[in-house]
């Protein structure tokens, strides 16, 4: 294939701004899939993406199309949405040339449409800006284009108008894709580079790698080298993405497609690797990617012991197509043993969770999520710990750091107060203001990931009544005066319920912590105390008085099966309660510190 | 009787015990009536209201349930419990009572006990159940309380409450009300009108109820969707403990969590249940306990009715249970009884030690105010009593 007839392309926009729906016209109307094939959103292939409409793992279609009688391939990379999948995109781009950029005709300029045009503009891509949605009732397309020109630069008149719903400019966005968007340079003949931007796991056929490949030639039969590890492996499969895997005879300069080469072992293919001919193998490899960043860390629990190692089995069968998913062994004196989770933030977390909970049948206990902490220590050694358990107070410790965001708002102009307000009390720093137009701003602050990852995007809609869009990176780690807040249920310390937290505000989540805990624990034929305490320093207490009453009153006309049933289910009702000395504590309980609230 | 360290003595009556033979032969029949003219928002009970389209299927499969038997089952307590048994037109309930004594002959001084509501209790229909050999009538009176009826859904007045409460006490040996306490809105005091209303009309025996919201109920919706709430703990204890201590001062002996009754007025046919021993039932929802296998029969009535025409059985679940299972429902029931459970007679009805089956409840420390301990038995103190269902709950643990 003549590289001059080859174009490569993402598409990015905020979540919602109506990629899915506009990806489905592009592949309808080239007839590269039928109407017959077409199921909703065809590229979201994993179930929790269709559920949530929104897209996780990078894929790839290619596309034929005909300009000016002239037969292009145009191969679609495809991004996620999410800020939490922000690594991925950069993924996606770096196989690129050119970007579609999706602006919802009525909602504007958002700030994942910011986050994600500077990092196709950092990735050199030819970006195509798209008004989309342009066939919805109300839409604001003047203030819109004003504000791609503020924020982005972009002249309205290449601002394409497109509505995936209706099919609107569909033929635009094709013509603009060949026009705009440079082909790919890389000659035939030089060794082979082909950069890994995916890979799966297939149980049949093994490891298939999704490569864009820049310079040289693979084909079936061809001996190839993974430059990272150095591994050498025959090619038993080429093959393009139209959409199902489809082989061909080769992929050159400028192409995307996948190679199936025997690999057994997931781990041996690094995303962001350099494809090379084993016999003569390229000097450089591809620039690649930074690494994904763990920002999140949780411990989940099998609550019957017994679980364990099916709940190993169930991490190490999702770390095989997730490679930013991490899991280690941890051991906890309340909850025994599980495994220390790293994700790349919230969402991926409960994608996880909600996988492990529909795809496995493990009753789980999910501690509260923290971030990642550096302790520099006396002999300036720092240490990275993501779990509270194993930050010690033992003097060695000289500064204790936390990771900070910049993050990035777009409010509507009359909510700038209330969020500056929110951002003071979670310890932000004021960074900027800017106008994208008379109604909208974009405000900049720098924040303790710790503030932000938890609810700070549900305050945001709160207070923006659902207007208002957030995005954020992370700039690094400053010292904090963070102290570990421990809880203690009848005088038991629970250490799956410690938190680390900033000094200043220890007594508020104490409190808030205990009042929370007596809501999700249920009474006891005892009294159950609930303590908040720094060190041995108690400083909130609530108490759960005990139960004083329960009969079922009945006999059931001599049920007397359905009595005892009853009286079981009290205790099946327990399977996700873990028992701590004689108090029960249920699953909830633990994701408590998550919503105690600003009170 | 000695109470463990720490625990509570309370006075706890000597009635002995005597083991029951789960195989044995039953010697108790249990029949349901599933009609009703409205269901209350409270009821779980296997009822279908404003179906009386179905009475007369209903007798039909009751008769082909019945004839099952083969033979006549001669037995000492006989219940047709619902439901509401009298809601039937008075020809049908002729004929029920006519099917349930033919396959069912009560053996001289047995007991026929018959459930009945206030509404449309006419002196004919309570002449059909004298005339029958019904002794025992057990009236679902709840409250004399306008307001707590009203919360109940119920369609009497207190006025016909009472005045059924007298009718029924004239004509027949043995009269029960049941009563409901812990309904949302309904205070100490005017639980405790409700209590000395019904003494005052002198009934044999007495049910107290606390109120529960069970899953599928329109009370368990609307509490969840928090239009209705449940009365505090402390109040449906204080509820509870008011219903012991008034009724047994007015001669009321407290024999199981929630039965009181004059001396001698005891329910036999309820006391085979807490015995666990064996009994024959029929009707929709019915449960029965033959040969050491416990059946329930399908809970939908129409669902019943076909099937059992059709010949097939009609059940939703049976079980032949462990022998250890079997002696920890002995215990889970047997606590229900005031009187506790014997060593002695236990061993010898189930075949295990009670010190055994009871040990998960002996073992922890926080039941030690929850259970009365001697020589001969195992028994629930009042602290017990309040929280009974956590105390048995402790034994699956």
């Amino acid at each position: 294939m003549d590289p001059r007839f080859i174009r490569n392309f993402s598409i990015v926009a905020h979540i919602d701004h109506g990629k899915s729906t506009l990806s489905d016209q592009l592949l309808l109307q080239t007839g590269t899939i039928t109407q017959r094939e077409f199921k909703d959103q065809l590229l979201d292939d994993l179930d929790v993406e269709r559920e949530r409409g929104i897209t996780v793992k990078a894929r790839a279609v290619t596309i034929k199309y005909v300009h000016h009688g002239q037969p292009y391939e145009l191969n679609f990379v495809d991004t996620p949405g999410h800020v939490d999948f922000h690594y991925e995109v950069s993924r996606s781009l770096a196989a690129c040339e050119g970007a579609l950029l999706l602006v919802d005709a009525f909602q504007g300029v958002q700030a994942q449409t910011v986050a994600n045009a500077y990092a196709a503009l950092e990735a050199n891509l030819a970006i195509i800006p798209c008004l989309n949605k342009i066939d919805l009732p109300i839409v604001r397309t003047d203030e819109v284009l004003e504000e791609m020109r503020t924020v982005l630069g972009f002249n309205p008149e290449e601002v394409l108008r497109t509505s995936g719903r209706s099919g609107i400019g569909i033929d635009d966005v094709l013509e603009a894709i060949v026009e705009r968007v440079p082909a790919p340079t890389g000659l035939a003949a030089d060794p082979l580079r082909a950069l890994i931007f995916d890979s799966k796991y297939d149980n049949y056929r093994g490891v298939v790698i999704y490569v864009r490949v820049k310079d040289g030639v693979v084909r079936k039969g061809s001996k190839i080298r993974l430059m990272k590890k150095g591994t050498h492996h025959e090619v038993l499969e080429v093959g393009q993405f139209r959409p199902m895997n489809t082989p061909c005879d080769e992929l050159g300069p400028g192409q995307v497609g996948y190679i199936v080469a025997g690999i057994k072992n997931l781990s041996l293919v690094h995303i962001g690797d350099t494809v090379t001919e084993a016999s003569r193998p390229a000097t450089e490899p591809l620039p690649g990617y930074k690494p994904p960043q763990q920002m999140v860390f949780c411990g989940m629990f099998p609550i019957e012991a017994t679980d364990f190692e099916k709940l190993r089995e169930e991490l190490g069968r999702l770390a095989l197509n997730d490679a930013s998913f991490s899991f280690i062994p941890e051991t906890s004196d309340a909850l025994g043993f599980g495994f220390r989770c790293g994700f790349l933030g919230m969402l991926h977390m409960e994608i996880i969770q909600q996988r492990l909970e529909k795809e496995a049948d493990i009753d789980l206990i999910q501690t509260a999520p923290n971030v990642t902490y550096e302790l520099l220590k006396k002999d300036q050694t720092v240490v990275t710990v993501d779990n509270p358990q194993e930050v010690s107070w033992d003097g060695t410790t000289e500064e204790f750091r936390e990771p900070i965001v910049k993050v990035t708002f777009i409010v509507p102009a009359d909510c700038i107060g209330p969020i500056m307000q929110l951002c003071s009390d979670r310890r932000g720093t004021y960074k900027s203001t800017e106008y994208l137009g008379p109604a909208r701003a974009q405000l900049i602050y720098e924040l303790p990931l710790a503030e932000v990852i938890y609810d700070m995007h549900d305050k945001l809609k709160s207070i923006t009544r659902g207007y208002g869009t957030m995005d954020y990176e992370l700039i690094g780690f400053r010292a904090a005066d963070l102290v570990k807040l421990d809880i203690l249920v009848k005088q038991n310390k629970v250490d799956a319920l410690a938190s680390i937290v900033h000094r200043s505000l220890a007594e508020r989540r104490g409190r808030a912590l205990c009042k929370r805990l007596k809501e999700e624990i249920s009474k006891h034929m005892f009294e159950v105390p609930i303590q908040a305490a720094i060190g041995a320093r108690v400083i909130a207490r609530e108490t759960i008085s005990a139960m004083r009453k329960n009969v079922t009153a009945k006999c059931y006309g001599g049920d007397i099966t359905r009595k005892r049933k009853l009286l079981q289910k009290q205790k099946e009702g327990k399977k996700r309660l873990k028992q701590f000395g004689e108090v029960e504590i249920p699953q909830k309980a633990f994701l408590a510190v998550l919503d105690i609230g600003d009170e | 009787m000695r109470s463990r360290p720490g625990g509570r003595a309370v006075s706890i009556p000597y009635v002995p015990w005597e083991p029951v033979d789960p195989l044995g032969v039953p010697r108790a029949a249990y029949v349901h009536v599933p009609f009703c003219v409205h269901r209350c928002g409270y009821c779980d009970f296997t009822v279908v209201a404003g179906r009386d389209d179905l009475i007369s299927a209903y007798l039909d499969a009751l008769a082909c349930e019945l004839s099952r038997l083969e033979s006549p089952q001669p037995v000492e307590t006989l219940f047709l419990g619902g439901g509401t048994p009298t809601h039937l037109p008075e020809r049908s309930l002729e004929r029920l009572l006519e099917l349930v004594r033919e396959w069912f002959p009560l053996s001289s001084g047995g007991e026929f006990s018959v459930e009945a509501n206030p509404v449309g209790l006419s002196p004919a229909k309570l002449g059909l159940l004298a005339d029958a050999g019904v002794n025992r009538v057990s009236l679902g009176v709840q409250s004399f309380d306008t307001q707590s009826l009203a919360t109940l859904e119920r369609d009497h007045s207190p006025e016909l409450a009472r005045q059924t409460v007298e009718a029924v006490r004239d004509r027949f040996p043995e009269c029960s009300v049941d009563l409901i306490f812990g309904v949302p809105g309904q205070s100490l005091v005017t639980w405790q009108t409700t209590l000395e209303t019904a003494i005052a009309l002198g009934p044999t025996h007495l049910s107290a109820y606390g109120l529960t919201f069970e899953k599928g109920t329109a009370f368990w919706g609307r509490r969840l969707k928090g239009t209705l709430a449940s009365i505090p703990d402390e109040l449906e204890r204080s509820q509870y403990e008011l219903a012991m201590e008034l009724l047994s001062a007015c001669g009321f002996g407290q024999y199981e969590l929630s039965n009181y009754a004059r001396a001698g007025h005891e329910s036999r046919h309820n006391a085979t249940y807490w015995a666990n021993g064996p009994y024959f039932a029929a009707g929709p929802g019915a449960a029965r306990y033959v040969k050491g296998t416990r059946e329930t029969n399908h809970r939908s009535t129409t669902t019943w009715i076909k099937s059992t025409l059709a010949g097939r059985t009609a059940l939703s679940s049976q079980e032949k249970l462990s022998l250890e299972d079997r002696a920890r429902e002995t215990l889970m029931l047997g606590l229900r009884r005031t009187a506790g459970v014997f060593f002695e007679a236990f061993q010898k009805q189930t075949g295990f030690a009670l010190e055994e089956i009871a040990k998960p409840l002996l073992a922890r420390d926080w039941l030690r105010d929850c259970l009365a301990i001697d020589e001969e038995r195992i028994a629930l103190t009042r602290e017990g009593r309040c929280v009974a269902d956590s105390v048995v709950a402790a034994l699956w643990e």
